[in-house]
């Protein structure tokens, strides 16, 4: 079979760098008695592991990247929802290896090619919350980009001094120019709101002076849309929204008569709406706000069900809280950087705007303070953001794979 | 002398300014406009001289034009002065403002500086005012680093640093304007300067050349051809200039964002232009082929475009714009870009996971091709490390396509197999099956080496491939692949042909089919890739297919027909008269029968009808003689068919209902 040369190569030890590696699943696989019993029982028990090891709180050691504190990364920073990415790789990856042995066996009848079938068109449907996650991650990137310069410039060596703030309020205002139109974009308001009245009153047009209508009107006019950042690569209708919907539609949990892969083919149905529900959620994409309504979360499977029921209800539940926390509920994203982005933002911009010149004694201090924050969060954005939108892209190709793959042993199934 | 020469001249100027400049802007444009043109009458002297007559006139002080020029400012300004906290800085460090040199650059530049960033209009809309705006930029620039090196009068450096910033604001604004609205900075006119000015030009003769600087200004593209010159050469070194000076000053982020701002606009136009529209990989996905085939015959001239023409065109202008401002002209180049590649790029991700229908065969091969050839001429393109991701997607795009090409192949086979025997083909006829299957494979070796390089696994590994696989070899992965689709269709016709009642039936049909298949081997590429071993393979089928044809129908004719051997006695006269009648019988059945039978290849019913003839006609003949020439058999002799009758009726099988 030619299509396996792939797995070989995608199957990059470095993917698997966190707990368990393949390899020792697959040892597990062969310690364990054959048999399609055996296998289910397998699958769910390293399934119920992966999703447990994203848990807050039961992680140990690594205290691993991005701005969370603690011991292991906190839910929804940029460390975790990496990790999260990694579970799910890992996941369809144990269901490839279920499936294909389950065909080796000759125990896939054609029901259960047709529920393999069933969750690579689940799959395909979170290609595009890949791709406006890589979006998203960019325009955070983005971000970071503006914020990095106003820290850094208020961060410069010396006393602070009027050119330096000045520098430092353009930047922020071209900032708070993108997230206000991603937070439209996004359908939420709060935080823009607040941006949006710094924006009028003008960071970078202190050069102001009455009798320049024009050229005044004609680049202010463009200031606006000059930053506006949002030019996605889905297409301008695409919902977050709609699209969660569709990858949970029909995702309901298999009657305890139902053998062989119901089971499987449900938690990874389970396990990939609640990623691209974090993905969603995480990063800015249109008309995310909508898709944070607690009713978009997959439908939950009994607690007593699955081994892997509980920790994914857990899950489930942790982020649902994250969404509804009011903190959170106007955020461009629920991803801990963003938010740590955002509140350094408006500290800096705060303790600017409250700054008189010359900036002396703990009016410097705090403005320093605000953008060593800053700094700090863009620090941890610059290291993190790169790998994990080169880990979008990765379970984008995985899910493009595996539908190659589903469909190829299929055919030779036939044979 | 030289010292002499020097304040006379600065005394006619101050002159003059007085005279002429009945408003302060003018004056302000008249100092600039002599400032550019000799060194002599630098800024700060004349500004020195013009402080100093001021002052003699009205006993005001030095610092009164300080705070007259941020009078406008202050109604939008939420915050002090620049100038009055400079003041009050130097108050609170508790002494008294010396007026060094560098005090008065940097007041005489927040003067100049002032105005220019006041301006309601493009500073670049009169090339003079562009001139005057940068110089007083550079020095600015060298008076904040010398402030900076010196270290020891940090409220002047502070005060400097702000009018920088000031500068860089309004550098940025203008920066982007030029970008977007090219056609608003001003016009060609050689020596586009006010006439006043250039009446003072005349007087003051310059004369040193230092005017005849040519000063780029963008001219109106008319020509946009496909080569898509965004910006007219003197745009781009006007942009150029006040990236340089950005950069220069610090501000290469600010510049590298406002760029990518600035012309992502133009870019997303562009695509936008192009016709394609933003596809989800859901909208594929639910798409018929009909409308898909329609987005990949946009999608491709599209990608070539865009990747071909637009982003190498920007590719350029970022590397004209920043020309030895590296990296930031590398960062905005893909700011400005990305997305619109990754849109286009999608696209083809998303084809590649949707349906392996064999019919989508040709045209992902297409896409495929458009995005292998691009590869070796991205890298130029994408060369920095910024765009190496970029690069690294169109490189996936490419082996996403391939594997789904690969995919498809492998779905065509799937297609044949599952094909239900349920119609037979009429006549024993060729089955639309195989007529799809040859056609299809004949018009796929037109994309023979794209195949081969795909079925390889070397996706995108253009003219290498070509060189290292041999593609008339027949053991090549396509070649192997396309005999195993053949087998797979063998296996195929082979279950079809058991739907006929008729075991000759099932023979001409498998022959039929065969023979087909050799023609259209034959006649195409398949023929070098499948090899003259496969053929000849194939030959001794439709042979031996046919061989079982005679067996089969004509077998027990024969047998009926056979009279034992000659002479010897023979067989009685009534036996012979059995035989004739059951030949009757037999051959009228076969006629009526298998003349609604066909045998498309005229060669090959050319040769079923002879070796029919050859089997039958002699022993045939052999009994009417035989039976002509016994006394007893002559008696009463009804012959239904002479000789030539059946000869006849031999040379109508096959002709098929249409007949």
């Amino acid at each position: 079979m030619p299509v396996t040369e792939h797995q070989g190569s995608s199957s990059s030890p470095s993917t698997f760098s966190f707990g368990r590696s393949l390899l020792s699943l697959r040892r597990d696989h062969v310690a364990m008695p054959s048999g399609e019993e055996a296998d289910l029982e397998a699958f769910q028990r390293h399934f119920a592991a992966s999703l447990g090891e994203l848990l807050p709180g039961e992680v140990e050691g690594g205290g691993g990247g991005g701005g969370g504190g603690g011991g292991g990364e906190e839910i929804l920073s940029v460390a975790w929802i990496r990790r999260l990415l990694e579970a799910f790789i890992l996941c369809q990856e144990e269901f490839r290896v279920f499936v294909a042995q389950a065909r080796r066996r000759g125990a896939l009848p054609a029901a259960g090619e047709k529920l393999v079938v069933e969750f690579h068109e689940r799959a395909v449907k979170a290609l595009d919350v890949c791709n406006a996650a890589r979006d998203g991650v960019d325009q955070v990137r983005r971000w970071e980009r503006l914020a990095d310069i106003a820290a850094s410039v208020l961060l410069a060596p010396g006393e602070i001094h009027e050119g330096q703030l000045r520098r430092a309020r353009k930047a922020l205002s071209d900032l708070s120019v993108l997230l206000v139109d991603d937070t439209a974009a996004s359908g939420s308001g709060g935080v823009a709101s607040f941006l949006a009245s710094h924006r009028n009153r003008s960071f970078g047009r202190a050069r102001a002076s009455p009798s320049r209508a024009s050229f005044a009107g004609a680049t202010s006019a463009t200031s606006s849309s000059h930053f506006r950042s949002l030019s996605w690569s889905v297409s301008r209708a695409w919902s977050a929204s709609r699209q969660l919907q569709a990858i949970g539609a029909g995702l309901a949990a298999p009657r305890a008569h139902e053998a062989g892969l119901a089971a499987p083919v449900y938690a990874m149905g389970c396990v990939l709406h609640l990623v691209a529900w974090a993905l969603v959620a995480a990063v800015p994409c249109p008309d995310r706000s909508t898709a944070l309504q607690a009713h978009h979360l997959p439908a939950a499977p009994a607690r007593a069900a699955f081994p892997w029921a509980p920790p994914l209800l857990t899950l489930q539940e942790r982020l649902a809280e994250e969404g509804k926390r009011k903190d959170r509920r106007n955020s461009c994203g629920l991803l801990k950087e963003i938010h740590v982005l955002e509140k350094s933002t408006q500290k800096l911009t705060d303790a600017i705007d409250a700054a008189p010149i010359p900036l002396f004694g703990d009016r410097e201090a705090d403005v320093r303070e605000a953008a060593a924050e800053l700094a700090a969060v863009c620090a941890a954005m610059r290291d993190g953001l790169e790998p994990l939108e080169r880990q979008v892209r990765e379970v984008f190709h995985r899910i493009v794979r595996s539908r190659v793959e589903g469909l190829d042993s299929s055919m030779h199934n036939a044979d | 002398m030289a010292e002499d020469g020097e304040e006379k001249l600065l005394a006619t100027v101050q002159h003059i300014v007085q005279t002429l400049g009945s408003s302060d802007t003018m004056t302000e444009d008249i100092l600039r406009v002599f400032s550019n043109y000799d060194g002599r009458l630098s800024l700060d002297k004349l500004y020195a001289a013009r402080a100093a007559a001021a002052s003699a006139a009205g006993g005001g002080g030095g610092l009164g034009g300080g705070g007259e020029h941020s009078m406008p400012e202050s109604p939008t300004l939420p915050l002090p002065p620049p100038p009055a906290a400079a003041v009050s800085a130097a108050a609170a460090a508790g002494r008294p403002p010396p007026v060094t040199s560098m005090e008065r650059t940097v007041r005489t530049l927040d003067r100049q500086i002032s105005q220019f960033v006041a301006m309601d209009r493009l500073i670049w809309a009169d090339s003079a005012d562009a001139d005057a705006f940068l110089e007083a930029v550079d020095d600015l620039i060298g008076t904040v680093q010398e402030l900076e090196a010196a270290g020891t009068n940090r409220g002047l450096f502070d005060r400097a640093e702000e009018l920088l910033s000031r500068c860089m604001a309004r550098l940025e604004e203008e920066f982007r304007a030029l970008i977007e609205r090219p056609d608003d900075a001003a016009p060609a006119a050689p020596g586009g300067f006010r006439s006043d000015g250039s009446d003072d030009e005349e007087d003051f003769g310059g004369g040193d050349g230092y005017g005849d600087e040519p000063i780029p200004i963008a001219k109106p593209v008319t020509d946009y051809d496909v080569v898509i010159d965004a910006l007219s050469p003197g745009s781009v070194a006007n942009v150029h200039q006040i990236a340089r000076r950005m950069v220069d000053a610090g501000f290469g982020r600010e510049c590298a964002e406002v760029y990518a701002a600035a012309r992502r606009g133009f870019v997303d136009e562009s695509v936008a232009r192009l016709g394609v529209r933003p596809r989800t990989a859901e909208e594929v996905h639910a798409s018929s082929w009909e409308e898909l085939e329609f987005d990949i015959a946009r999608w491709i001239p599209a990608f070539n475009m865009v990747f071909r023409i637009l982003i190498p065109s920007e590719r350029r202008l970022c590397d004209r714009v920043f020309d030895g401002l590296a990296p930031f002209g590398d960062l905005a180049f893909v700011a400005a870009m990305r997305t619109q590649a990754l849109q286009l790029i999608s696209f083809g991700d998303a084809i590649s996971s949707s349906s392996r229908a064999p019919e989508r065969l040709f045209r992902v091969v297409d896409m495929y091709e458009a995005v292998r050839d691009l590869l070796p001429d991205l890298d130029p393109v994408f060369a920095d490390p910024y765009s190496a991701a970029l690069r690294a997607e169109v490189t996936a795009v490419c082996n996403t396509l391939g594997s789904s090409i690969k995919g498809i192949f492998m779905e065509l086979e799937n297609l044949i197999r599952r094909d239900p025997a349920r119609v037979a083909a009429q006549g024993g006829g060729i089955h639309p099956i195989t007529r799809y299957v040859m056609n299809y494979l004949r018009a796929a070796c037109g994309s023979r080496q794209t195949l081969e390089e795909v079925m390889e696994g070397d996706f995108g590994a253009v003219g290498g491939a070509a060189a290292a696989v041999d593609p008339d070899r027949p053991t090549s992965s396509l070649a192997v692949h396309i005999a195993w689709i053949m087998d797979v269709l063998h296996k195929n016709l082979d279950i079809k042909s058991k739907i006929y009642r008729d075991p000759s039936l099932a023979c001409v049909f498998l022959m039929n089919n065969g023979k087909y298949i050799i023609q259209k081997v034959n006649d195409s590429e398949l023929g070098v890739l499948l090899g003259d071993e496969w053929i000849k393979q194939m030959t001794n089928r439709v042979r031996r297919w046919s061989m079982d044809y005679q067996r089969v129908t004509w077998g027990k004719v024969t047998t009926v027909l056979q009279t034992g051997g000659p002479g010897v006695g023979g067989l009685p006269a009534t036996a012979m008269k059995q035989k004739l009648r059951m030949f009757n019988t037999y051959f009228q059945e076969i006629y009526e029968v298998q003349s609604e039978w066909v045998i498309a290849d005229e060669q090959l019913r050319v040769d079923v009808r002879a070796a029919v003839a050859e089997a039958v006609m002699p022993v045939y003949t052999a009994l009417i003689s035989r039976l002509k020439s016994s006394p007893e058999a002559r008696h009463d002799l009804y012959i239904k068919y002479t000789p030539e009758d059946v000869e006849a009726c031999i040379q109508h099988l096959f002709e098929g209902a249409a007949k």
